[in-house]
């Protein structure tokens, strides 16, 4: 508490008031659309007074729309997305802070590097890989001339295709590797006691029992924190769902949920039925949130307990 | 359960240092070679100050470090390429290093559990320990719950659960206060009187080095300087960097010009009679000086220190710093000049080049044969 002067006190509850109906007054008026007719909504527009119909509506977004099998895409999705990424983060920030290796210092700026270069950027590239994974492959063979060796001497060069467009792999892998992760281990394995390595050899732990036995149960908050994060930007991610799913049962349900707005001239959509859709798909993020909201905060406060 | 006490008692190795050296690379080199035997249950204190190499030197023997060249043999067994678990040896970290997430039970169980020792005889060995330490109470309890002096208590006591025949100890005391670190002194030099294992330990604070060591090492820049007995180091120290490392405060050091009869300081003063002749250091510790007793020598106090026990006098002669230390009692006139004395018997002669002690200087006692630990 900087000051404690009754004024200030007023001022800053003003501001914050203000910024609560900021926040909540957009979700008020998805959830009283959610809850009224879409007769209603035609005649009056979006609804400030919540009605009856939200059951109604959300039953018509489960049995009508593709929702959710694209619900359990976004969960598949956003699932392993974050087991993958904690899992690699954390192995990285392992062998980055406790093994001398050459050059750990660039390689951790470059995984840092990562943080400036988000999915939304390379979104083109990915695609191109993603539609041909041995594309880079057949890249360096093109560019070494080694192809033309090979085809000299077997006659064709090496064209390598495997495309994972529309499928799970697909969704997750060019969301899994990025620096965040990596980042928030390292800072937590650096508040640990730094002999604890050195003490565990002399206990005779070797480096994947020390990982296991010590490391593990230590990080477990900063697992927690980072699995909820990673979760939630899964489950939220747009761009590349859009792009690298085609079909509607490899969308996932954000996806799902902006197609539900019809591409046709002059229809009005069906804006309870959407918002309902919304708060459906909003439900698992918001659980998720409330239960694991503890190690969210222990994990980023990143202290020694 | 009298006998409890003496169930956990290692059998002392030997260790021997032949040859070992220590670079990072082309330019930095830790340890140029040393050679040095460390007796079977002897207490050895290496002793020295920051960046000499003293905590390489323990990592090596712990298998923490590679040893750039040299062997390393514990108990008759060639280690250095040895993993540290097979080696026999413990450690006590400086800054404990405990696991946070493990009770103190756990904690000093684990190395037991990593060798697969089973359940039952885990339990049976934390029990025997935490009675030695004191740490019955606390077996259950995290290591964020103890305090720094049961923190370390818990350190030593996953140090020596697997009775190892070397024990190593990395500046375990510095983290604790004034008070605690006497306590834990005492405590120490007791355990290590009934485990009786081999010991290493590595300080910067030459009181812990005075009081627990049977040897001290004095390392400078990876060279031994002197390897002895804490009295044997006190009154004979082998070079002036040992004379001004050991004593509160330190032994004075004079430079000092001999004629073939005397020795003189720059502005004439005779402060001794020596035969040799040229450069030379000369040594005497403030608490041997002799003040008013019709000595020769003559100078001026510049500044007085009490310290109730006794009184520190600070003096220059010729151009040098020259503390005196008086015993409590005796009453000295800060206005008058003073006159000193270097009683012969207390002085210690040092080479004004290479700064290694000159036997015999003046008859009497001398410097032990730096042979002695080669």
């Amino acid at each position: 508490m900087v000051e404690n002067a009754r004024s200030i006190n007023i001022a800053a509850s003003i501001l914050l008031a203000i910024g609560i109906l900021y926040i909540v007054g957009p979700l008020y008026l998805t959830l009283s659309t959610a809850s009224q007719s879409y007769e209603y909504m035609l005649r009056n527009g979006l609804a400030w007074v919540p009605g009856t119909e939200l059951f109604a509506n959300m039953g018509k977004v489960i049995h009508d729309t593709r929702i959710p099998v694209q619900m359990l895409n976004s969960m598949i999705v956003a699932f392993s997305n974050a087991l993958a990424t904690c899992a690699l983060s954390f192995l990285s920030a392992y062998a980055i802070v406790y093994f001398r290796i050459r050059w750990a210092g660039v390689a951790f700026a470059l995984i840092l590097a990562t943080i400036m270069l988000p999915l939304d950027i390379r979104v083109i590239t990915t695609y191109q890989v993603a539609s041909n994974i041995f594309s880079p492959l057949n890249g360096v063979l093109d560019f070494t001339g080694l192809n033309s060796l090979i085809e000299m001497v077997f006659g064709a060069p090496v064209q390598l295709e495997l495309s994972v467009l529309d499928t799970h792999f697909g969704l997750i892998a060019p969301l899994v590797a990025h620096g965040t992760g990596t980042f928030l281990f390292r800072q937590f394995f650096l508040t640990l006691p730094k002999d604890l390595f050195k003490a565990a050899r002399m206990d005779g732990a070797g480096p994947i029992r020390f990982l296991i036995d010590i490391l593990l149960p230590l990080a477990r908050p900063s697992f927690a924190s980072l699995f909820v994060l990673t979760f939630l930007s899964g489950w939220t991610q747009y761009l590349w769902p859009l792009v690298g799913a085609s079909t509607p049962d490899m969308q996932t349900a954000v996806v799902g949920l902006a197609r539900l707005v019809p591409d046709a001239d002059g229809q009005v959509p069906d804006f309870p039925m959407i918002m309902a859709g919304a708060v459906l798909v909003s439900l698992v993020p918001l659980t998720m949130i409330a239960l694991l909201q503890r190690f969210l905060v222990q994990g980023l406060v990143l202290s020694e307990k | 359960m009298t006998a409890i006490d003496l169930s956990i008692r290692a059998a002392a190795a030997e260790i021997e240092l032949i040859g070992v050296t220590k670079s990072y690379d082309a330019k930095n080199t830790i340890i140029p070679a040393i050679d040095v035997t460390l007796r079977p249950g002897e207490f050895t204190v290496v002793l020295g100050p920051s960046g000499c190499g003293k905590s390489t030197l323990l990592q090596m023997i712990a298998g923490l470090e590679r040893v750039s060249g040299g062997r390393i043999v514990i108990g008759g067994r060639e280690v250095q390429d040895l993993e540290p678990k097979h080696r026999g040896c413990a450690m006590v970290f400086q800054n404990y290093a405990l696991y946070p997430h493990m009770t103190v039970a756990e904690n000093m169980a684990y190395s037991l559990k990593v060798a697969g020792v089973s359940k039952s005889e885990r339990a049976e060995r934390v029990a025997t320990v935490a009675k030695m330490l004191g740490l019955a109470d606390y077996l259950t309890r995290k290591p964020s719950q103890l305090s720094g002096g049961q923190r370390q208590r818990v350190a030593i006591g996953r140090a020596i659960i697997r009775e190892p025949g070397v024990l190593l100890f990395d500046e375990p005391l510095s983290n604790l206060d004034a008070q605690l670190r006497h306590d834990m002194r005492v405590e120490l030099a007791e355990l290590h009187r009934r485990i009786g294992a081999t010991s290493v330990f590595v300080t910067h604070d030459q009181v812990e080095a005075m009081t627990l060591a049977d040897r001290i090492l004095i390392l400078n820049k990876g060279h031994i300087e002197q390897f002895d007995t804490p009295k044997a180091i006190y009154h004979h120290p082998a070079s002036v960097f040992v004379a001004k490392f050991i004593g509160s405060p330190p032994m004075n050091i004079l430079e000092v010009e001999g004629d073939g009869s005397v020795l003189r300081l720059a502005d004439g003063q005779v402060v001794a009679n020596y035969s040799g002749t040229g450069k030379f250091q000369l040594g005497i510790r403030p608490e041997d000086i002799a003040v008013n007793e019709g000595g020769s020598i003559k100078t001026e106090i510049r500044y007085r220190e009490d310290l109730g026990s006794h009184e520190i006098l600070e003096t220059k002669i010729a151009e040098q710093n020259l503390r005196i230390a008086m015993p409590f009692g005796v009453e000295i006139d800060t206005t008058r000049t003073l006159s000193l004395s270097f009683p012969q018997a207390r002085l210690h002669l040092f080479d004004g080049d290479t700064g290694r002690a000159i036997a015999n200087a003046f008859g009497g006692a001398q410097p032990a044969s730096v042979k002695e630990y080669q």
